[in-house]
């Protein structure tokens, strides 16, 4: 035997005995452990609305907040590029003006997640115990990021107009970056406490003592990633929305035309971002209900199959009220844009494209539970609607209407552009072709879809996707060729849109607010009636997962909780400082660049600022 | 402009009011909790058969899988197999010499052993949800399809002395009915909502001559499961009678209920 391993022998040899006396300590001392203090599983249930009904609605008006105030800082700092790179300055006050709302919503966001905290100990202290036996550390990494938080917040906010020009301003943009950059982390942290208790590692039973599960596993589970980015796409169209809706408030409010052209504008710019980033949102949901059923196939059936399936047909309601909302938008303001009413003719064939596709996506597919849902359907499946409910239907539904949102866009951005490059013609024949057959292929494995078994099925709703995304990315690349240089018609009228379009904007942030309640019932109801699934119980008399009737009352409640919260935040924000457009001195015509929107204005879709209404 | 106030506080509670009544008008599913084996109340196989039937169709979440319509994730329990019959039947040829109960609880915790040709080792093992007499009750359920129960309360090992107390199914559960007799328990229990012999309450069909009106069989269901036994003229009251008498009787006393109202001609 070699000196090193004797070497090794000695040392666990020594390396035992403290272990061996800890262990003689603990056996003396177990008859007066015994004695000691015992935490309970559960504090008193709350009075009134009960334990599980309290930290439901704290937690998920909370959540909210958080998205709030994480989604606003992606949307400021886009805008503060857009500012800096377009040359606008309006894009720069816009973010500013949303920065200082995030101040006050901060604290709101920590005052709820403070009483979440709270209500959690009191009232689950044992659930918390054993979450923070295994997470105590990334519990304190996460408290302590609000520190940076908070101070580059008010570095970014009360910076803005000391760092303003040349390099000090893109150290500004830094500090926004920095800002979502704490926001993430703050983010995939608690995600990983909740996608634990839904998803813990399969080595975790029952029995299994907190302190001797692995942190990372823990941490880093199943789930954790794709809901990380699921959260992440839905803050940026949760940020989004809220914006426009604020700026549809302040539109209704304008009493003179500059301040109605802004808050249009900035009604459209914010609509945008969220309808953009929207239109992935499905994709990342696809994703997480897959990563959902790898975990645990019974948890993704019951999910979508079992007592569950029901709440996606609410799902596909929300979304679908999503997407007509957002078109109409969209169509009306083309009665602003010079050239627009060229593409009026077409929207009533669009509706007609998203009112089928909604009536498919929202038809129930036979995932019958059990018998009373059989009952309740009366029978199993339903002798029209079944075929329609089956998953090709619904892919090929929802992909079209993808497609018809985005044909929307593009009609905003060409509506007052006159091409001038010598091929244009070719070019929107192309666009055309890409289109046509990219919904060829769509609707041809739709119905090819039902002609083969499952498993090949499922794997055609990929080739519908990626034709979508191909379709999206080639049409854009083209339009951004085709339409350089274009002559303009005059530019967009912007404060030329009716009232009622404003009232979109608020159907679209109340159906996002509602959606976000729902689908966080869908995540913690999937659980059933566990803490950590299939690790704790839940013993409680509220242990038995409600039904959607009764969790859409509770999420109407937090829904009108964070509403009105919300309202007061923007109103003290409004008191902080008057609303950014009284606020600048410099004339309100803002440069018109000529009719090259070019490469370096907005890449977006008719995001180029346009000058003001001469009055 | 208090006039814009009012018009968004319209569309924003038309909204939620739109939500809130299209959730409340799908049907309405509860996710609910298995129910507990009580071996203490020394069950019959009919209570088990009951309880693992309940398992089977809700808190076990089988039927997500195992369901009757065609193309179903799992092969069908309930009939037929690719000839081979029901469950209950099919188990004895399962695995060569392997009593079928002994193979029906192989298949629920160990999924694995034994596959069924042309699915996918998708099924989770019971055990991670459910305690040992909840499966024993299924297997026993299984069995009744197309097969006779062997299972009996012997087969079921007592629950781990450490084994965390469930407050919220034994708050569920009234007091045993211990040392009554069947003439005791109908004069005493029944009565609060039945008429007997001129004494109790009018809510329930009366038990006079119900022995002439139902098979022993009914009855017990009955008692074991009442919304499955309507009497006509009773439908709206479905749901009143309280379900755990089958839990709070030992299998004696359940016949012995049975055979006294039986014997009411
Ligand atoms: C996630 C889907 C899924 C769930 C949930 C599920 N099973 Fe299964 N089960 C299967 C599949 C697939 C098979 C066939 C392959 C195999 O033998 O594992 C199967 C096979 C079986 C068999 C053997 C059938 C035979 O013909 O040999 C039995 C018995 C069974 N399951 C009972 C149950 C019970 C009871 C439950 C509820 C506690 C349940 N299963 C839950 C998917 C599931
Ligand atoms: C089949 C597709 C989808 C599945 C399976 C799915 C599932 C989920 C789940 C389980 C959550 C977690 C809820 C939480 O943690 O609070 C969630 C969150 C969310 N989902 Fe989806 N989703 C899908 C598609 C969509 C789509 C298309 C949208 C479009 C609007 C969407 C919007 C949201 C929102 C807003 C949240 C809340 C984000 C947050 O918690 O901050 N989902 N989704």
């Amino acid at each position: 035997m070699n000196a090193r391993a004797a070497r090794l022998r000695w040392a666990r040899r020594w390396a035992l005995a403290p272990g061996l006396l800890l262990l003689g300590l603990t056996l003396l001392a177990a008859p007066l452990l015994g004695q000691v203090y015992q935490p309970p599983a559960y504090g008193s249930d709350f009075p009134l609305i009960g334990s599980r009904n309290a930290i439901w609605i704290v937690a998920q008006v909370h959540l909210m907040f958080a998205a709030f105030v994480l989604g606003v800082p992606m949307f400021a700092v886009v805008t503060e590029a857009i500012g800096i790179w377009g040359k606008d300055d309006r894009y720069d006050r816009l973010s500013k003006e949303f920065t200082r709302l995030l101040l006050v919503a901060y604290s709101a966001t920590a005052l709820l997640g403070g009483l979440f905290l709270f209500l959690l100990v009191t009232l689950y202290p044992g659930l918390f115990a054993y979450l923070s036996e295994i997470f105590h550390i990334s519990m304190w990494v996460y408290a302590g990021l609000f520190f940076f938080e908070s101070a580059t917040l008010y570095m970014y906010y009360y910076g803005w107009d000391r760092w303003k020009e040349g390099w000090a301003k893109l150290g500004h943009l830094g500090l926004g970056v920095l800002l979502n950059v704490w926001g993430t982390a703050v983010l995939f942290i608690a995600n990983a406490w909740l996608t634990f208790m839904m998803s813990p590692p399969a080595d975790v039973a029952p029995d299994t003592s907190p302190a001797m599960v692995q942190f990372w596993s823990a941490f880093a589970n199943a789930t954790w990633m794709p809901i990380n980015i699921h959260r992440l796409i839905a803050n940026a169209v949760f940020g989004g929305s809220i914006v426009a809706a604020y700026a549809g408030y302040r539109f209704l409010k304008s009493r003179t035309p500059e301040e109605r052209a802004h808050y249009d504008w900035m009604g459209y710019v914010g609509n945008f971002i969220a309808i953009a980033v929207f239109l992935t949102l499905p994709f990342a949901g696809y994703w997480l209900g897959r990563e959902i059923y790898e975990y645990n196939q019974q948890m993704g059936v019951t999910m979508m199959g079992g007592f569950m399936s029901w709440l996606w047909i609410v799902q596909a309601f929300l979304i679908g009220v999503l997407f007509l909302a957002a078109n109409y938008y969209l169509w009306l303001g083309l009665g602003r844009i010079p050239g627009g009413e060229r593409f009026v003719p077409y929207t009533k064939w669009m509706l007609a494209v998203l009112v089928i596709g909604f009536m498919v996506w929202a038809t129930p597919h036979s995932m019958i539970a059990d018998r009373d849902e059989v009952a309740a359907m009366g029978g199993t499946h339903h002798p029209f609607l079944g075929v329609l409910g089956l998953m090709s239907a619904k892919n090929t539904a929802v992909n079209l209407m993808i497609l018809t949102t985005f044909l929307s866009f593009l009609m905003y951005r060409r509506a007052n552009k006159i091409p001038t490059v010598s091929w244009a013609k070719t070019g929107t024949l192309a666009q055309g072709t890409i289109l046509a057959v990219c919904t060829a292929v769509v609707i041809f494995y739709g119905i090819y879809g039902y002609f083969v078994p499952t498993l090949v099925r499922i794997g055609f709703s990929v080739y519908q996707v990626l034709a979508v995304l191909f379709t999206i990315v080639a049409v854009i690349g083209l339009d951004l060729l085709v339409m350089r240089k274009a002559e303009s018609r005059g530019p967009i009228r912007w404060g030329e849109m009716p009232e009622r379009s404003q009232y979109a904007l608020f159907v679209l942030v109340i159906t996002f607010t509602w959606l976000m309640g729902l689908m966080g019932f869908a995540r913690s109801g999937i659980r059933q009636h566990w803490h950590v699934y299939e690790v704790m119980r839940d013993t409680t008399a509220h242990a038995a997962t409600p039904a959607l009737g009764y969790a859409a009352q509770v999420i109407s409640a937090c829904v009108v909780i964070f509403l009105l919260m919300i309202a007061f935040v923007f109103w003290i924000g409004g008191m902080i400082a008057t609303p950014t457009l009284v606020a600048h001195e410099e004339p309100v015509v803002v440069p018109v660049r000529g009719t090259d929107p070019g490469p370096d204005a907005a890449p977006g879709l008719g995001l180029d600022p346009q000058p003001l209404p001469a009055e | 402009m208090a006039s814009v106030d009012l018009k968004i506080l319209a569309v924003g509670a038309m909204t939620i009011a739109l939500y809130t009544t299209v959730a409340n008008i799908i049907p309405q599913l509860e996710s609910d909790l298995p129910p507990e084996v009580d071996l203490a109340a020394g069950m019959t196989p009919e209570q088990l058969v009951e309880i693992g039937g309940q398992l089977f169709a809700g808190a076990g979440g089988c039927v997500v899988c195992h369901a009757e319509t065609p193309g179903a994730r799992a092969p069908n329990l309930s009939a037929d197999y690719q000839g081979e019959g029901p469950i209950g039947v099919r188990c004895h040829a399962r695995i060569e010499g392997m009593a079928c109960k002994d193979f029906l609880y192989q298949s629920l915790v160990q999924p694995t052993q034994h596959m069924v040709e042309g699915y996918p080792p998708i099924m989770p093992p019971a055990d991670r949800t459910l305690t040992q007499p909840q499966i024993w009750a299924i297997v026993a359920y299984l069995e009744s399809l197309g097969g006779e129960v062997t299972v009996t309360a012997a087969d079921i090992p007592a629950a781990p002395a450490d084994g965390a107390p469930e407050p919220a199914a034994a708050a569920a559960t009234g007091a045993g009915l211990e040392a009554m007799g069947p003439a005791e328990i109908v004069q005493v229990e029944c009565v609060q909502c039945h008429l007997y012999e001129g004494e109790g309450v009018e809510l329930g069909p009366a038990l006079d001559g119900i022995g002439a009106r139902r098979s022993a069989d009914e009855l017990r269901r009955a008692i074991l499961d009442p919304p499955s036994v309507v009497t006509e003229g009773y439908e709206e009251l479905v749901g009143l009678m309280p379900v755990d008498f089958g839990r709070r009787m030992s299998a004696e006393q359940l016949e012995s209920v049975v055979q006294y109202l039986s014997d009411l001609r």
